[in-house]
């Protein structure tokens, strides 16, 4: 009896463990925080970025760091070209999704696949800041001193088994998203770092054109 | 109607044909191309493949690991993750593979494919040689498989891998070795249905 209390009262701890993040704290004045994130997201017409995107293999010890730039338009157009190291172009506009890689282009429609389109709208979601009012993640909302992380634990069945949380980096000074982080399952995370954010700069139609 | 017969029979004769029928049996040491076998210390792969009209691209990464078992991953270039396989001597083991790709045919032939480039098979005790006018066939037999390793006579040079029946080639692969021991280019090719596998190694910032 007394190892079953030992036992649970380890689990307790690892579960208080978990739900901390050293440096910074859950915030208590959440309506205040998601009107200025609104606020702010409303204001956000086009972003022009660099980024570094960096996929974390916990149980083999490795990464692979890859690089690219990054545009968004409003409401949901995104194109990320990945140029180190392999090129690679990806344009999401609306439903559509266009691939270009070393060897070939693709067209999707993600209208055909469920999966897909839960992955675009997330992929979206989080750029445009929606995901916080998305009914498919339960969100919590922690303060640290120039940072807010949004933690998004998905609730729909097919969505857990592709990732345990998807945390949004969210800048105190202007309360834009600087990183984005997809935690899977298994341990593994794949994060993708802004750099070089550029705000509301006129940006082509064509950059997000799916022919 | 005659001329069609003659097609038809033709057909099934070339389909029915052995690919390895014409070889000789030969005293050589099959084991001599056990220098061949790559060492994936830890390689990065651009990866495309075709299966039946469709294409994906990816990355995989191939990295041996301290207990001397195989690890291989191949995610999207947008890091989403496919596959997760382990190859340790005769065993294999899925880590983790996307819902949309666990099944049971997939994962055999991935994991057959890729046990042929590896050369996991070389420690089998049913090993021999058949030689043809120009090359040399190192066969090892595993169970109904059968993975044989093309060399030249000397058995320098390894020309292609291949994986079929005693009769019938199913699989070929080639590799080129790069300058530190491990592979720069794979590719993988199916006779039997449409799906190739090429690799190509990318030098990405965490090797250097």
């Amino acid at each position: 009896m007394r190892k079953l209390v030992f036992i649970g009262m380890l689990w307790i701890t690892a579960i208080a463990a978990k739900a901390q993040r050293p440096g910074y704290a859950l915030l208590a004045d959440v309506s205040s925080f998601q009107t200025q994130f609104a606020a702010a997201s409303q204001k956000t017409n086009t972003i022009k970025s660099d980024f570094v995107q960096e996929k974390n293999l916990s149980l083999l010890a490795e990464k692979i760091v890859s690089k690219g730039k990054f545009w968004f338009k409003r409401e949901n157009a995104v194109r990320m070209e990945y140029t180190q190291p392999f090129q690679y172009l990806m344009i999401i506009n609306g439903s559509n999704v266009y691939i270009r890689d070393s060897q070939k282009e693709n067209k999707i429609s993600t209208k055909s696949n469920k999966l897909f389109q839960q992955i675009n709208t997330i992929m979206i979601d989080c750029v445009n800041g929606k995901a916080l009012q998305s009914n498919d993640f339960k969100v919590r909302l922690f303060e640290g001193k120039t940072t807010f992380i949004a933690e998004l634990s998905p609730v729909n069945k097919n969505l857990k088994t592709l990732f345990s949380n998807i945390n949004m980096i969210i800048e105190k000074k202007d309360y834009a998203v600087s990183r984005i982080e997809m935690h899977e399952p298994s341990g593994d995370n794949t994060s993708i770092h802004f750099v070089n954010r550029q705000f509301n700069i006129p940006l082509a139609d064509a950059l997000f054109a799916i022919r | 109607m005659r001329c069609l017969l003659y097609v038809s029979c033709w057909l099934v004769c070339a389909a029915c044909s052995s690919s390895y029928k014409k070889l000789q049996r030969t005293e050589a040491d099959a084991l001599c191309v056990e220098v061949f076998k790559p060492l994936f210390t830890r390689a990065l792969y651009n990866t495309q493949v075709n299966v039946t009209g469709k294409h994906l691209s990816g990355l995989l990464l191939i990295k041996t690991m301290p207990d001397s078992s195989i690890r291989m991953v191949f995610s999207s270039e947008a890091g989403f993750k496919f596959f997760d396989f382990e190859f340790y001597k005769n065993e294999f083991k899925v880590h983790y593979i996307f819902s949309q790709m666990d099944k049971k045919p997939v994962i055999r032939t991935l994991r057959k494919d890729f046990e042929l480039v590896l050369m996991q098979h070389l420690n089998t005790p049913a090993s021999y040689t058949l030689r043809s006018n120009e090359h040399y066939y190192n066969v090892f037999q595993d169970g109904k498989d059968f993975y044989y390793y093309i060399t030249d006579s000397g058995c320098t040079n390894l020309v292609r891998m291949e994986r079929g029946s005693r009769r019938k080639r199913v699989v070929e692969a080639t590799m080129h070795a790069g300058s530190d021991g491990m592979p720069d280019t794979i590719g993988i090719k199916h006779y039997n249905f449409n799906f190739d596998i090429g690799l190509k190694r990318l030098q990405d910032d965490t090797e250097k």
